[in-house]
């Protein structure tokens, strides 16, 4: 457990376990603040930001959480980090704040979070804890950045806000609608898993749904 | 250490504990924030309200905005809601109250600015609302709001201020695609400004 491959940690939570399409969870908030690539950039920087904290706070006091009650002291510690981020963003970005609602505040139940606070931060040193969320969160902010740059693309021409496709251009509605998420990432799952076919067959683990 | 763990009261403990420390920290965060949030939500606010008046704001500094809002407007409170009214040479010129209703998705409000003797829409802007993002959503888009300016109030029959083209009448576009979001919007804003003038709530 000690010492630890640092390198493998990010190509796990990046590659190897990547929340979204391997583990399949955290989808909700992928469908829903994915058309504009800036929510989606705001959206990936809080999760990282949650993630990794919780999962340090999760490690360091893990000796003292009595095991039955473990998953309260998580939910809490995750939540507490979630208002953070929810204050810091009304405070110096409301902008920003109002364009992600009520998305920030659901952070709480993204699935990624609890997964790997459970999973891997109660069984691991602090230091570990904190790489082993921030590649987790990079593994989810990746898939949505790739989602949110076709949408925001075709259901708005531009990129970042900034218009890349001329006049001549006509936005697809489909694309600013929830379920253009659907189809893009079912696309990107199937792209990433066709890539790793061959590992398949050889690790076969539970796959948890959220 | 061990020991103290085997005891029934040792969840408990951490529990209360825990807690007690983070609620500490949310608690200072919240203090520390909350003027700056209070101010952002009243500068989202006053630019609103200018932009009802169609009054230019120099810059997005707070100040600015405070500075420029204070010079031209004053708050009314009426009932359990704020109206804002513009003074020129000591005289009233202009009012903006706020007009809610249900639109497609939810609740929908804003604010409509119409001229003291009542014969002109000023403009209009939306404080809250949850329609589709790229459809119904576009009625926060400039080229939308800009169309209510200059409206003519005085041939309005029975509270019909906003008719959509090309129907007789006509002076605004809806928009292509979010059908009901229109009509919910000319709904609230007809019944609103109706409401308003009938009503005199502009007693100052």
């Amino acid at each position: 457990m000690a010492g630890g491959n640092y390198k493998k940690i990010f190509k796990d939570g990046i590659w190897n376990d990547n929340p979204i399409f391997r583990q399949v969870i955290g989808i909700c908030s992928t469908l829903a603040v994915t058309n504009l690539m800036m929510n989606s950039l705001i959206m990936g920087l809080a999760v990282i930001f949650t993630i990794a904290f919780s999962e340090l706070t999760v490690s360091i006091i893990r000796k003292f959480t009595p095991r039955h009650v473990r998953m309260i002291v998580q939910v809490l510690i995750i939540s507490v980090y979630v208002i953070i981020v929810d204050i810091f963003l009304k405070a110096y970005y409301p902008e920003m704040s109002k364009a992600l609602g009520p998305y920030v505040g659901l952070i709480i139940t993204n699935c990624i979070l609890m997964g790997r606070c459970e999973g891997f931060a109660q069984n691991n040193p602090p230091i570990r804890s904190f790489l082993d969320g921030i590649a987790s969160g990079l593994g989810y902010t990746f898939i949505l950045l790739a989602v949110s740059f076709i949408r925001e693309l075709f259901g708005f021409g531009s990129i970042f806000g900034i218009k890349v496709l001329g006049d001549w251009w006509t936005n697809w509605t489909i694309m600013v609608m929830p379920p253009s998420a659907f189809f893009i990432l079912g696309v990107i799952v199937w792209w990433a898993r066709s890539k790793t076919e061959e590992k398949e067959k050889e690790k076969e683990g539970g796959r948890a749904l959220s | 250490m061990s020991n103290i763990k085997d005891k029934f009261y040792y969840p408990v403990l951490v529990m209360v504990i825990i807690t007690a420390i983070f609620t500490f920290i949310l608690a200072w965060l919240n203090d520390i924030t909350e003027e700056v949030i209070a101010l952002n939500e009243e500068t989202e606010l006053r630019r609103k309200i200018l932009y009802v008046f169609n009054i230019d704001v120099p810059s997005d500094e707070p100040e600015d905005i405070e500075r420029v809002f204070n010079e031209h407007v004053k708050t009314q409170e009426v009932g359990d809601e704020t109206i804002y009214y513009m003074e020129e040479d000591g005289e009233v010129v202009a009012y903006a109250f706020p007009v809610d209703g249900i639109a497609l998705w939810g609740s929908l409000s804003a604010y409509v600015g119409i001229s003291a003797d009542y014969s002109e829409l000023l403009g209009l802007e939306f404080i809250r609302h949850s329609e589709t993002p790229g459809l119904g959503g576009r009625i926060d888009e400039a080229w939308f709001k800009e169309q209510f300016r200059g409206l003519d109030l005085t041939e309005g029959q029975e509270g019909e201020y906003v008719i959509y083209k090309p129907a007789i009448g006509g002076n605004v576009d809806a928009i292509a695609g979010a059908t009901q979001t229109s009509n919910a919007v000319r709904d609230i804003i007809n019944k609103g400004i109706y409401d308003f003038i009938s009503q005199g709530r502009s007693d100052t």
